[in-house]
């Protein structure tokens, strides 16, 4: 009864029935989802680094890449230096099975021997390394090249080249689009592209792309379908003070120049004394920064801020700008200078242009030794040494270039009893073009010098400007002092030692220097070694650029500054005035130009050494052209007597090297000559000069 | 009695018991379908993505080619520009450099002659350079055609006699 009870009530609760069934799928679905829940759980929270290092594994790529270094351009905007992409070919030993043939397809392809990439797929897989690299630095059509070459046309493998182990990977080339122009300025980077010289070398930080990580994931068929890159600030862009067209100018010039005087180095700089710009800076003999291991290592050096030379007698502003700022001297008083010596502590300086009292301007006209030795004795030892220090000597300039010399300044303390008198004129310190020339720019600034810079701006690589250098200006001298110098200056190129620097439609102002080298084996002035130099600046009035030229070693012939460097400043600032605007402030000479009142570019061997210099003077084309006949007659004479001596020596067996076709009087008088003075060449007339040879080798015979 | 009332209920009770479970089936189904149309968007969305991915991917390759294009041309523009580069080309065009021997000067026909002029025109002075080096037939000939173009036919033929004594 019960049981049949029972029954009747399951049965009579159906609903119920099919409620609990129901609910027990929902529970069975509960627990699975629980279970399912709690699964999960586990895996993200517990597993979940482990898990995603395994997927991550499976399917992701990490890539490290540098971002593409700075560029460095020039005041208008072109590109000096500038990197692009280019791609490295490598192999994972690990993956290749034929080494071998490998190796034979990666040499046919790359067109070199097989052995060396043999030897290092070997090693690679012999000592378990990933990474053998077997060409770098290709750019693309070259990659694309190779590509072609190695694909395997039955192998799955999305990336390129289709060559089992082979594998490319991106890196940066730095480019010179200009190559010689402004290389030592620029400088270059290695392989590494780290900056070894110049620019790239001192802004190394700025110019420096940081390494960026980037995460592909890839799908079975090595597509990539998501990518992660990390970010990093982009490296910054210099920009240039130089200006490309005016730095090829003045590169041609000096390299014209130093050429056709066969100097062994040459230097330029030309500088806007009003803001401190340099808006060149040349050496030769230069190199092509593109292929730097090619080129001798002396040639990487930037001469202009690194050497150090004796300035002789471009240094005598300093004498004579203290003395005119302390009102010792005026430019137009006289002075006595007609012993024709000076003699100071023992130390007797000879001036072959002390014959006669002269006024200052006169005395820095002629390059007068006595009278820069009178100005600075009358300065006194510290007031001449606060002087050249405010000038800038003995201190490095600050420009943003790297490995700026400071100079050699003693102080007073270490001077020997002539020094003074020595160094009025140029001697006893050491000097570079970087800081002579912004001494002159100070006089051409009205006594306020500016600190030489190089870097016009650094910038964002967007555009947006993130430094830009304040001026330094420091006075030196008074602007009367510094106009009063000016003055003297002009005279140097109106009637002194510069007529070569005299300009066509414009006024121009400078001095000539030139000096022994000195010489550390022999502890003493080598008098058969010059430097050669020439700084000037035009307008005379209100000059817009300071140009300085300096020639080591002439040996051409003439070598005095005024023979050497003054027609390549002249060349250089003709150049460059129009080009910046600058508005004549001269006549125009209107030259007839027929073939004869040109110079060839380079002179011939002969001419170098025995055409006579003539002199740059205000000649009408009428004398000109009289004058340009009998230097024809002469010169046919010339080298007549050349040919002759020639053939004598080669009879007598003297054949003698290319330096030592200078006159012997020549060379004799120079070694007599003391140490002080500065040597002027004489002109004399080529025929005189090739008798006495001619001389010389018959006594011989 | 009892039994008829009893067929009658479980008649009822079947009835109701075949009409309750329908409603749960539908519900199960319904959300099975829902679960089933879920996987299958979400496996949609997963598979465009990815395939939104790898367009993006190429995309992204693709600046950065342009992009590195780009500064090869500027490379490219850049050497074209340099004025080695600029003077090389001048040369293959067969533009000379300016040196003493190529330099001609045009100039408006002068109200006087000059006293440059007067003295070129003095034949007798020069007459040594033209003893010097005899004037050749084959370095006149381009001088002649020059001619026509000057106004100063007189002075240019004494100029050239000048240039060709030089060389």
């Amino acid at each position: 009864m019960t049981k049949r009870s029972k029954k009747n009530t399951k049965q009579k609760n159906p609903t119920q029935t099919a409620f609990t069934r129901f609910m027990l799928i929902v529970a069975f679905f509960i627990l699975w989802i629980g279970a399912i829940g709690v699964r999960l759980v586990h895996l993200q929270v517990n597993q979940s680094e482990w898990l995603r290092g395994q997927a991550q594994d499976q399917r992701r790529d990490l890539l490290k890449s540098r971002i593409l270094r700075g560029t460095i351009y020039d005041r208008a905007e072109r590109t000096l230096a500038m990197s692009v992409k280019v791609k490295s070919l490598y192999a994972d030993p690990r993956e290749i099975e034929d080494i071998e043939g490998t190796a034979q397809a990666v040499a046919a392809a790359l067109k070199i021997k097989p052995d060396q990439i043999l030897k290092d797929l070997r090693e690679g897989k012999e000592t378990n390394k990933r990474f053998v690299w077997l060409a770098q630095k290709r750019d693309e059509e070259a990659a694309q090249q190779l590509n072609k070459t190695l694909e395997t046309y039955d192998l799955k493998k999305f990336d390129l080249p289709k060559f089992k182990g082979l594998h490319w990977r991106e890196d940066q080339k730095r480019s010179y689009p200009y190559k010689n122009l402004a290389a030592q300025i620029v400088g270059f980077s290695n392989a590494d592209d780290i900056g070894l010289a110049g620019i790239e070398q001192s802004q190394e930080e700025i110019l420096r792309g940081a390494v960026v990580k980037k995460w592909q994931d890839r799908d079975r068929l090595g597509r990539v379908y998501e990518e992660q890159e990390g970010t990093r600030e982009p490296p910054k862009d210099v920009v240039l003070t130089i200006s490309h067209s005016i730095q090829y100018k003045v590169e041609q010039a000096l390299e014209k120049g130093a050429k056709a005087s066969n100097a062994k180095s040459g230097m330029a700089i030309v500088l806007n004394p009003k803001n401190g710009e340099i808006l060149a800076m040349a050496n030769y003999p230069s190199f092509d920064p593109n292929r730097y291991t090619e080129f001798p290592t002396e040639n990487y050096q930037n001469k202009a801020i690194q050497a150090i030379y004796s300035p002789g007698s471009v240094f005598k502003i300093v004498a004579y700008g203290a003395a005119l700022d302390s009102n010792l001297i005026h430019a137009d008083e006289m002075i006595n200078l007609s012993q024709g010596f000076i003699e100071v502590a023992g130390h007797r300086f000879n001036d072959p242009h002390a014959t006669k009292p002269m006024s200052y301007v006169e005395a820095l006209a002629v390059s007068s030794n006595v009278a820069a030795i009178k100005t600075g004795m009358s300065l006194g030892k510290e007031n001449f040494y606060l002087y050249a220090q405010k000038f800038g000597f003995g201190q490095p300039t600050g420009i943003d270039l790297p490995a700026e010399a400071r100079g050699l300044f003693r102080s007073p303390e270490m001077w020997n009893g002539d020094s003074l008198a020595s160094m009025s004129i140029g001697y006893e310190v050491g000097v570079t073009a970087l800081q002579m020339v912004s001494a002159y720019g100070a006089i051409a600034n009205n006594g306020v010098k500016v600190k030489p810079h190089i870097i016009k701006e650094i910038r964002h690589s967007g555009g947006k400007p993130a430094v830009v250098p304040e001026l330094v200006k420091t006075p030196i001298v008074s602007p009367e002092a510094a106009r009063g110098l000016r003055k003297m200056l002009r005279e140097v190129v109106v009637k002194g030692t510069a007529k070569r620097a005299q300009l066509n439609g414009y006024t121009s102002s400078g001095k000539t220097g030139t000096a022994w080298k000195y010489n550390a084996k022999l502890k003493r002035v080598d008098a058969g070694k010059y430097v050669s130099s020439f700084i000037g600046m035009a307008p005379a009035e209100n000059p817009a650029v300071v140009i300085l030229v300096v020639m080591d070693e002439p040996t051409g012939g003439a070598r005095d500054g005024g023979q050497v460097s003054a027609p390549v400043f002249r060349e250089i600032a003709e150049q460059i005035l129009p080009e910046m605007n600058v508005a004549p402030d001269a006549g125009f000479v209107q030259e007839n130009l027929i073939a004869e009142n040109i110079p060839s570019e380079i002179p011939s061997e002969i001419e170098k050494i025995e055409s006579p210099m003539t002199e740059e003077s205000d000649e009408q084309p009428d004398d000109l052209l009289k004058k340009e006949s009998k230097r024809l007659i002469e010169k046919r004479v010339v080298s007549e007597n050349v040919k002759e001596i020639k053939r004598v020596e080669k009879e007598v067996g003297l054949e003698t090297k290319k330096e030592n076709k200078l006159p012997v009087e020549d060379k004799k008088s120079v070694k007599n000559k003391p140490a002080i003075v500065i040597p002027e060449t004489k002109n004399k007339s080529s025929t005189e000069k090739n008798k006495l040879s001619a001389e010389k080798v018959k006594k011989k015979t | 009695m009892s039994k008829r009332k009893q067929f009658g209920k479980s008649k009822s009770q079947s009835a109701r018991r075949d009409s309750i479970p329908w409603k749960y089936y539908f519900l199960t189904v319904a959300c099975g379908l829902m679960l089933v149309v879920g996987f299958f968007f979400a496996a949609r969305s997963h598979f465009s993505s990815i395939d939104f991915g790898i367009k993006n991917s190429r995309l992204r390759k693709q600046i950065e080619e342009l992009e590195s294009d780009k500064r090869r041309l500027i490379l490219s523009k850049e050497i074209a520009l340099s004025p080695a580069e600029i003077k090389r080309a001048a040369k293959k065009i067969g533009l000379t450099e300016m040196t003493a021997s190529n330099i001609e000067v045009y100039r408006p026909a002068p109200k006087e002659k000059s006293k440059t002029a007067k003295l070129i025109a003095e034949k007798p002075k020069l007459e040594f350079l033209e003893k010097a080096a005899p004037v050749k037939k084959e370095d006149k000939k381009p001088e002649v055609k020059t001619e026509k173009k000057l106004p100063e036919t007189k002075e240019k033929s004494d100029k050239t006699k000048v240039q060709i004594a030089r060389k």
